[in-house]
């Protein structure tokens, strides 16, 4: 730089121009507004372009990693890893390396949701959404289940060996083998911890027991008079097939059946119009087990389809672990260790949700004079804060003092209150917020090697609850209903309860074995589809936290005249779009439109009420229900009540057969034909529109436009417009944004296990690989993977193994 | 010829510093090369702008096609572009002006000779 300046001519113009280009360089070393760092990005050595994965990858390689033994990892060609290890940290720590190699972005991001930490990479928008998750306790949560995993040295180990694993990986990462994601929101993963696990699995338990209407109920039962609140919201659908089956007997219980308060007691009366979070009817998922006597093979069959909120990356990661004692496939969830749902070479498991309630809401009374107090059990308490900081990217760090209570954390509050306004004090009382640890039952049934040690390991799965089914090579077929769950009075918990009374405080925990359960019935099959848990024997009282039924009758119906059942109709049975509900509602509705003569309802009364992709009579009916119910609902509870808290379609369908007038609570003959028929002209308006717009009548699947978004909602790495049919009340539940998340179908045979499976999308998260979304058409076709379980052996000669990894 | 020899020098520079050092590593070949190779500002901006370009090109041309375009496609629905090419299109000319505009820089501040 001297001998610039050497001549004394100081070269105002060049100088000026260096610092121009300074600046354009530090403009794009920088995200602007919305937009990402584009220099940064664009750059191919470093940037987006180096996460172009070439298709033709060769995965093989070898790998040194201190401390580790000797070990393999095997990938078939789908990109499955099948790792084998000589020693369990071995195999958590690959598990952990190997989920990061491939999930990474996806598996901060859901933790960092969990934890209420999206602003801090996202900015302002997402503020709103991680003050909630910091109100609902979910570090609090996490952090007390944490203590519990920590302190049992099973789940100490393989917790600290993938957290490990996953550190490897982070630790080994340059800039340009980032993934994409992190280059576009211009952030660097930071180390895992523990920590994230737990958050993770109080993520998932969030997510399958937040569905909670407390506070809307609260108001309704204050709207409504009591007869016609029971007859629209029963607790228990009329003839529900529960997942036990009906007439399974209970144990005598352990414990005594708390005596209920009076109601005026427990319960305090809302007078504003808070709803609470919208109730997504038809969410849910099924499993069911054939029993060998109901099979070509005489081996169970056991199948899943857990149905979640889809995206990509997927949710779950197919995996194979093994290590002396244990050799179990199935689907991973990457940010913790294990198997979650499989199979292992003893026997198999599948998962649904049970919607037996474990979210209370209480009523805080503050003390007047001190903000600091409130009342409980006539005694002034202090409430214990929490503060939470809320880093945000771009803006000052926000800081909510969060109160706990007896109960659990203040969730609204002057300072927080609901979107609709609720000026009260509310406390959640949350299962998720005790010190848990799912992942003990997770690791236990990874190894179980018959029904008993199955059961002692799933005892230890105690939020969110699940309907566990079973089925194991010696041909045992079960059922548990399994989660933690509390001795609660009748009624207890089902609407907001006054918190300052000890009498609707949470009593004793329910002995998990006394959780309701069934094995080898003899109907021979099990099966569950998030319908009531048990008949009205079971000795426990529990509430409805969302149980529905539509899916539960058809399975139910198909199970019961199933003989001689092939894996392949089980599978069919996975993807049955057979709608229960046109079935039994639309002959009625049809009876009422004798004096319409339209081409259009020609086609539905020839139809066969599948709901079927390309199907315009699906289309027609979809409408037509949906017109009919806003019809029936609308004029009754409309103004006050959101869609997602009307009556229960069961329910609707149920006194349109009857004919019962739903204020009334009696029959009046032909009540609903006013409205079916008005209904119709409204549907087929819509059908014509739709048509108009795109020049044929519109398919199903058109208008359903079921889509997997990528978890940051970018549309460039999403897919729309699937030509999928069915709809949350099918047995092939796909919806809009829902469906099945991983479907698995296998037999288990005593010489072998036959397995077939797959999950909407692909092993790889990187929008630019090969691998992103792989298994999408054939789960659209509903078509399957034959799975690769490989013996628990050193060495493997199998013809499916692509690539494989040495380590050590 | 000069400019021949610097642009084919700022392709080669820069693929070797982007490997080690950031994106913006190109700007100081530019800005070096040019301050060192005595050029027509003109040629200077020139040499730069063609060098990154290649570089980047070249290297984009290298993920890109064992990728079967399947990131450049999604990239340029990302930023709205019709087509994949036009993404790299894109990609290359910000390098460009960049690599072009901070060798027109080390030519402007060269001492006369």
């Amino acid at each position: 730089m001297a001998d610039k300046t050497k001549k004394g001519r100081f070269n105002i113009g060049g100088w000026l121009m260096v610092i121009i280009v300074t600046i354009l360089v530090y403009l794009l070393d920088k995200p602007l507004g919305s937009l990402p760092a584009l220099g940064k990005l664009l750059d191919p050595m470093n940037g987006c372009w180096a996460n172009a994965e070439p298709v033709n990858k060769d995965f093989s390689d070898g790998h040194k990693f201190e401390g580790l033994k000797g070990a393999s990892v095997w990938f078939d060609e789908r990109l499955v890893p099948h790792i084998h290890a000589g020693n369990e940290h071995d195999l958590y720590f690959l598990e952990g390396y190997i989920h990061a190699y491939f999930r990474l972005w996806q598996m901060d991001m859901q933790t960092r949701a969990a934890a209420g930490r999206v602003s801090e990479v996202a900015g302002q928008k997402a503020l709103e959404f991680d003050r909630r998750q910091r109100r609902k306790g979910m570090v609090f949560g996490a952090e007390n289940s944490l203590k519990t995993m920590e302190a049992d040295p099973r789940t100490r180990l393989i917790m600290d060996a993938y957290t490990e694993g996953i550190n490897a990986y982070i630790t080994s990462l340059k800039y340009r083998e980032l993934p994409i994601e992190y280059k576009l929101m211009g952030f660097t993963p930071e180390k895992w911890t523990n920590l994230r696990i737990a958050l993770l699995l109080k993520y998932m338990a969030d997510d399958l027991t937040g569905k909670v209407d407390d506070i809307a109920l609260t108001y309704l039962r204050g709207a409504l008079p009591k007869e016609q609140f029971e007859l629209l919201f029963p607790q228990r659908i009329e003839g529900a097939t529960p997942a036990i089956p009906a007439g399974t007997v209970f144990e005598r219980p352990s414990l005594s059946i708390p005596v209920a308060p009076a109601d005026s007691v427990a319960f305090p009366h809302f007078t504003p119009s808070d709803f609470g979070e919208p109730r997504e009817d038809g969410k849910g998922s099924n499993n069911w087990v054939v029993s060998g006597a109901r099979t070509v093979s005489g081996s169970p069959i056991l199948c899943n389809d857990p149905h979640l909120g889809l995206s990509l990356p997927s949710l779950w990661f197919e995996a194979q672990l093994q290590a002396p004692g244990i050799n179990v496939y199935g689907a991973s969830l990457p940010g913790t260790p294990g198997v979650v749902l499989g199979f292992n070479d003893s026997l198999s498991w599948g998962f649904t949700n049970n919607y037996r309630d474990v979210k209370d809401y209480y009523l805080i009374r503050p003390v007047a004079e001190n903000k600091n107090k409130y009342w409980f059990a006539g005694q002034q308490l202090d409430f214990t804060k929490r503060i939470e900081h809320i880093l945000v990217k771009g803006q000052p760090e926000l800081t909510d003092t969060v109160n706990y209570t007896v109960h659990g954390p203040v969730m609204y509050d002057d300072n927080y209150t609901d979107k609709n306004g609720l000026r009260k004090i509310l406390s959640v009382c949350w299962m998720g917020h005790r010190a848990t640890n799912e992942l003990l039952a997770v690791y236990l049934a990874n190894k179980a090697k018959n029904y008993n040690e199955f059961v002692d390991a799933i005892m230890n799965f105690q939020c969110p609850g699940q309907n566990i089914a079973y089925a194991d090579r010696q041909g045992n077929i079960a059922i548990w209903a399994q989660g933690q769950f509390i001795n609660q009075w009748k009624g207890q918990g089902r609407y907001v309860m006054d918190g300052s009374d000890s009498a609707t405080l949470w009593g004793d925990l329910i002995p998990p074995h006394e959780n309701p359960h069934v094995l080898n019935p003899q109907q021979g099959f099990v099966s569950s589809a998030n319908q009531v848990t048990t008949d009205s024997t079971y000795p426990y009282a529990y509430n409805n936290g969302g149980f529905v039924n539509l899916r539960a009758w058809r399975i139910n119906e198909m199970l019961g005249k199933a003989h001689k059942v092939s894996i392949d109709d089980m599978c069919k049975i996975q993807n049955d779009v057979h709608s229960y509900l046109a079935e039994h509602m639309l002959p009625g509705m049809l009876s009422y439109c004798t004096s319409i003569d339209e081409p259009f309802l020609n086609g539905l009364r020839k139809w066969d009420y599948n709901l079927s992709a390309e199907s315009a009579d699906a289309t027609l009916f979809q409408l037509w229900w949906k017109y009919f119910f806003e019809g029936v609902w609308y004029p009754i509870l409309g103004g006050h009540v959101p869609y997602s808290l009307m009556p229960l379609q069961e329910r609707t369908m149920q006194l349109f057969l009857a004919d019962i007038h739903p204020v009334k609570g009696f029959h009046v003959d032909g009540y609903y034909s006013s409205i079916v028929i008005k209904s119709y002209a409204q549907a087929v308006d819509s059908v014509k529109n739709i048509a108009n717009d795109r020049g044929g009548l519109a398919q199903w699947y058109q208008v359903k436009n079921t889509s997997i978004n990528h978890l940051a909602k970018l549309p460039a790495f999403s897919y729309d417009h699937l030509k999928v049919g069915g709809w949350g009340n099918t047995i092939n539940a796909v919806k809009e944004n829902h469906g099945p998340s991983w479907r698995l179908v296998v037999q288990m045979g005593k010489e072998e296990i036959e397995a077939y499976g797959l999950y909407p999308g692909g092993q790889s998260g990187n929008p630019g690989s090969k691998y992103y979304a792989t298994f999408l058409d054939h789960w659209v076709e509903g078509k399957y993977y034959r799975l690769l379980f490989l013996p628990n052996a050193p060495q493997q000669n199998n013809e499916r193994i692509k690539y494989s990894w040495k380590v050590n | 010829m000069r400019f021949l020899f610097s642009a084919i020098l700022i392709a080669l520079l820069s693929a070797v510093a982007e490997y080690f050092l950031p994106w913006w590593s190109m700007a100081v070949v530019c800005f070096i090369v040019a301050l060192f190779i005595n050029e027509r500002k003109v040629f200077a901006f020139w040499s730069g702008f063609c060098g990154v370009a290649v570089c980047w090109l070249a290297v984009a041309l290298w993920h890109d096609i064992p990728n079967e375009h399947i990131l450049s496609s999604r990239m340029a629905i990302l930023f709205h572009l019709p087509g994949s090419w036009l993404f790299m299109a894109a990609s290359v000319l910000i390098g460009a002006v960049v690599g072009g505009l901070a060798a027109l820089s080390g030519a402007m501040v060269r001492p006369k000779r």
